[in-house]
C-alpha cells in the first residue's frame, strides 16, 4: 500500500515554488530570447489581425481593435526586457516564427480565412495564453503585472477566433483539419525549441505542453469538434 | 451531473486503456508524453437509482499514473487540471478517486485555488471519504461474524487511526458498532493521543505489538515497506480490511485463517453502462466501484451539492448516518467475503 509521506511533501513543496534569481547572466541570456519571442509574437499577431481584417471587410474595425491591443502588449513586454536590463534577440525570434509566418502568408494569399484564424486566433493565442500562465507565477513583479493584464486580453482574442469558426464550422471543418495537420507540428517544434531557455525561467516543458493542449482542446471543443476528432488532431503535438 | 476523477493503476494499464478507447497517440507515448497529456473527459454515463431517480455523470481521467508520484509538480498539475476540467464542464459534484484526493491532501492543494482563468469552487468536490469510512465499518460489521468473530468481544486494530478515514472509522466503531477493544496505530503520537482522548477509549500500540492481538485489522494507511509478518503470529480467524489504495494486502497476508477483504468497495444493484471501472481492476466492473466514487453519485441522487467530505477529521457520525442511509436506499451494497470463503469456515 502506497501513500505519501507528509514530511517529504513539505520539503518538495518549498523547493519547487521558489522564484528564480532574475539578476544572473544565465537568466538574462535566456530572457533575451524568450522576451524576443514574445515581442515578435505580439507584432506578428498585430500584422495577422490586420491581414485577416482585409479578408473580412465587415469585421475590419473589430480586428483593427484586436491588432491595436497586440501592439500595446508588445510595448509592455519591451518594458519587461528593459526593466531587467536585457536586450531582446529579435533575429532569433524572427527565425523562430518564420515557418508559421510563411504558412500564414500562404493561407492569406489564398484567402483561406479558417486557416488564418486557426493559426493566429487559435494556435498562437493558445500557445501565448499557456506560456503566460506558466510564466506569471515565476516572473519578476514588474513583468507579472504586465503579463496578468495581457492574459485577460488574449482570452478575448482566442474567443474571437472560436466564435467565428463555430459559426462557420460546417464549411470550415475540412480546412481546419488540414490546417491543424500542417501547423500544430510547428507549434510543437517551437515549444521544444524554447524548452531549454524556458527552463531557466523555471517554466517547464511539460507544463507548457499540457497547458497549451488544454487551451487548444477547449477551443476545438467549443468550435464543434468531438472528443475523438480532437484526440486525433492533437496527436502531433504530443508525439 | 456528478463527476468522477480517476486514473489508471499503472502506466502499462493506462496505455492499454488509452489504446482501447482510441487514443492511439497517447497510448504509444512514453512517460514524458503522459506527463504532458491533458485530462480527458472519457465517458458520460446515466445511472438509475433503486428509487427510480436517474442522474447523469461523467468520468474524467486525469492522465495521472502512480509512477508519477515522485514528480511532485506533475502530480499536482494532473489533479488541479482534472478538477478544473470538471468545473468547466459544470459538473455539480465530483469525487476525487484513487491517488487524486491523497495528492490533494498531502500536497496541500488548497493553496492552489486559481488554475489559469478558473477559480476552483471547492463546493463542487468531495474526497468521498465519509462514504468510504461508512462502507469499511459496514464491511466489518457484516463480515466479521461470518468468519466466526464476535464483534462485541473482538479486538479491532485500526492502522492509520488518525487519518481522515481512520479517525472516522474509530469513532463509528467506538460509538455505534461497539467493539470489544480498539487498538490504535498511527505514525504520529500526538494526534493519536488526541484521538484516544476524544474516544475516551482505545489502546495506543506499535504495529508489531498490535497485529498479533487483533481479530480484525482495518488498514487505512501505508504499510511500512520493510514490514515482515509471520502469518502464524496472527489470530485465526483474522479479518483484514484493506482500506488503503492501491489494494495489495492480499499479497502480504496469506495465511491460515486470514481473510483479506478489499475495503471501501461497493456494488450497485444493476449494471452501469460504463467501461472505466475496468481500469480500477474491479472484479465486476459494471457494478463495483470505490465508495468514494459512489459518494458523488449519492450526493447527486440526494440533490446534496456540497463538498460533503472535505479537509481532515471533519467526518461526523451524523454525516456517516446520512451517507449510509443514502447508500442503501439508492441501491449500493458493500463488497463482502465470497461465499466460498464463508462455506469453508462453516
Amino acid at each position: 500500500m502506497q501513500t505519501l509521506e507528509s514530511s517529504q511533501t513539505e520539503v518538495m513543496e518549498s523547493s519547487v515554488d521558489l522564484l528564480p534569481d532574475f539578476s544572473t547572466e544565465a537568466y538574462k541570456d535566456a530572457y533575451s530570447r524568450i522576451n524576443a519571442i514574445v515581442i515578435e509574437g505580439e507584432q506578428e499577431a498585430h500584422d495577422n489581425y490586420v491581414a485577416i481584417g482585409s479578408l473580412m471587410p465587415e469585421k475590419v474595425d473589430e480586428l483593427k481593435n484586436l491588432a491595436r491591443m497586440e501592439l500595446r502588449h508588445m510595448k509592455g513586454f519591451m518594458a519587461c526586457g528593459r526593466n531587467l536590463g536585457v536586450t531582446a534577440d529579435m533575429k532569433f525570434a524572427k527565425e523562430f516564427f518564420a515557418p508559421l509566418h510563411e504558412n500564414f502568408q500562404k493561407a492569406f494569399a489564398e484567402e483561406k480565412i479558417p486557416t488564418c484564424l486557426l493559426i493566429q486566433a487559435i494556435l498562437i493565442e493558445a500557445f501565448a495564453i499557456s506560456a503566460y500562465h506558466i510564466y506569471i507565477p515565476v516572473s519578476d513583479p514588474f513583468a507579472r503585472k504586465i503579463t496578468e493584464g495581457v492574459v485577460k486580453d488574449e482570452y478575448l482574442h482566442l474567443n474571437y477566433g472560436q466564435e467565428w469558426l463555430k459559426a462557420h464550422f460546417e464549411t470550415s471543418k475540412e480546412e481546419l483539419v488540414e490546417a491543424n495537420k500542417a501547423n500544430l507540428p510547428l507549434i510543437s517544434k517551437m515549444l521544444n525549441q524554447v524548452a531549454e531557455d524556458a527552463a531557466v525561467l523555471q517554466m517547464e516543458k511539460e507544463d507548457l505542453i499540457e497547458d497549451f493542449l488544454i487551451a487548444y482542446q477547449e477551443a476545438l471543443t467549443d468550435i464543434g469538434f468531438n472528443t475523438r476528432e480532437i484526440a486525433r488532431m492533437a496527436a502531433s503535438a504530443l508525439v | 451531473m456528478f463527476g468522477l476523477i480517476g486514473h489508471s493503476t499503472s502506466f502499462q494499464d493506462a496505455k492499454r486503456k488509452a489504446k482501447d478507447l482510441g487514443y492511439e497517440h497517447i497510448a504509444s507515448g512514453d512517460m514524458d508524453v503522459w506527463c504532458s497529456a491533458p485530462p480527458q473527459l472519457v465517458e458520460h454515463v446515466e445511472v438509475e437509482s433503486l428509487t427510480g431517480k436517474t442522474i447523469q455523470g461523467a468520468y474524467i481521467d486525469s492522465c495521472f499514473v502512480p509512477e508519477m508520484l515522485g514528480r511532485f509538480k506533475t502530480a499536482r498539475r494532473k489533479v488541479l487540471n482534472a478538477m478544473e476540467l470538471a468545473q468547466k464542464k459544470d459538473i455539480s459534484i465530483t469525487a476525487l478517486g484513487g491517488f487524486t484526493s491523497i495528492i490533494f491532501e498531502n500536497f496541500n492543494l488548497l493553496k492552489h485555488q486559481n488554475i489559469r482563468s478558473t477559480t476552483l469552487d471547492w463546493q463542487r468536490f468531495t474526497t468521498g471519504n465519509t462514504h468510504t469510512a461508512w462502507v469499511i465499518c459496514r464491511q466489518l460489521e457484516l463480515n466479521a461474524p461470518r468468519i466466526g468473530i464476535d464483534i462485541s468481544k473482538a479486538s479491532v486494530l485500526v492502522v492509520g487511526a488518525t487519518g481522515d478515514i481512520g479517525s472516522a472509522v474509530c469513532r463509528w466503531l467506538n460509538f455505534r458498532t461497539g467493539v470489544g477493544e480498539l487498538l490504535l496505530v498511527a505514525r504520529q503520537q500526538e494526534p493519536l493521543q488526541a484521538l484516544q482522548a476524544d474516544l475516551n477509549n482505545g489502546q495506543i500500540l506499535s504495529l508489531q505489538e498490535a497485529l498479533p492481538k487483533a481479530d480484525v485489522v482495518v488498514w487505512v494507511a501505508s504499510m511500512p515497506k520493510t514490514l515482515e509478518i509471520d502469518p502464524l503470529s496472527l489470530k485465526n480467524p483474522c479479518l483484514m480490511i484493506d482500506g488503503g489504495y492501491p489494494k495489495n494486502l492480499d499479497i502480504k497476508f496469506s495465511g491460515p485463517g486470514v481473510h483479506v477483504l478489499k475495503g471501501g468497495i461497493v456494488e450497485f444493484y444493476k449494471d452501469i453502462g460504463w467501461s472505466m471501472m475496468e481500469i480500477a481492476e474491479m472484479e465486476i466492473p459494471q457494478r463495483q466501484m470505490f465508495a468514494c466514487f459512489a459518494e458523488a453519485m449519492l450526493l447527486e441522487f440526494e440533490g446534496c451539492h456540497t463538498n460533503f467530505s472535505w479537509g481532515r477529521n471533519n467526518i461526523t457520525l451524523e454525516k456517516m448516518d446520512f451517507i449510509g442511509e443514502a447508500s442503501i436506499k439508492n441501491g449500493f451494497s458493500t463488497l463482502n467475503l465470497t461465499k466460498n470463503v464463508r462455506a469453508a469456515i462453516a
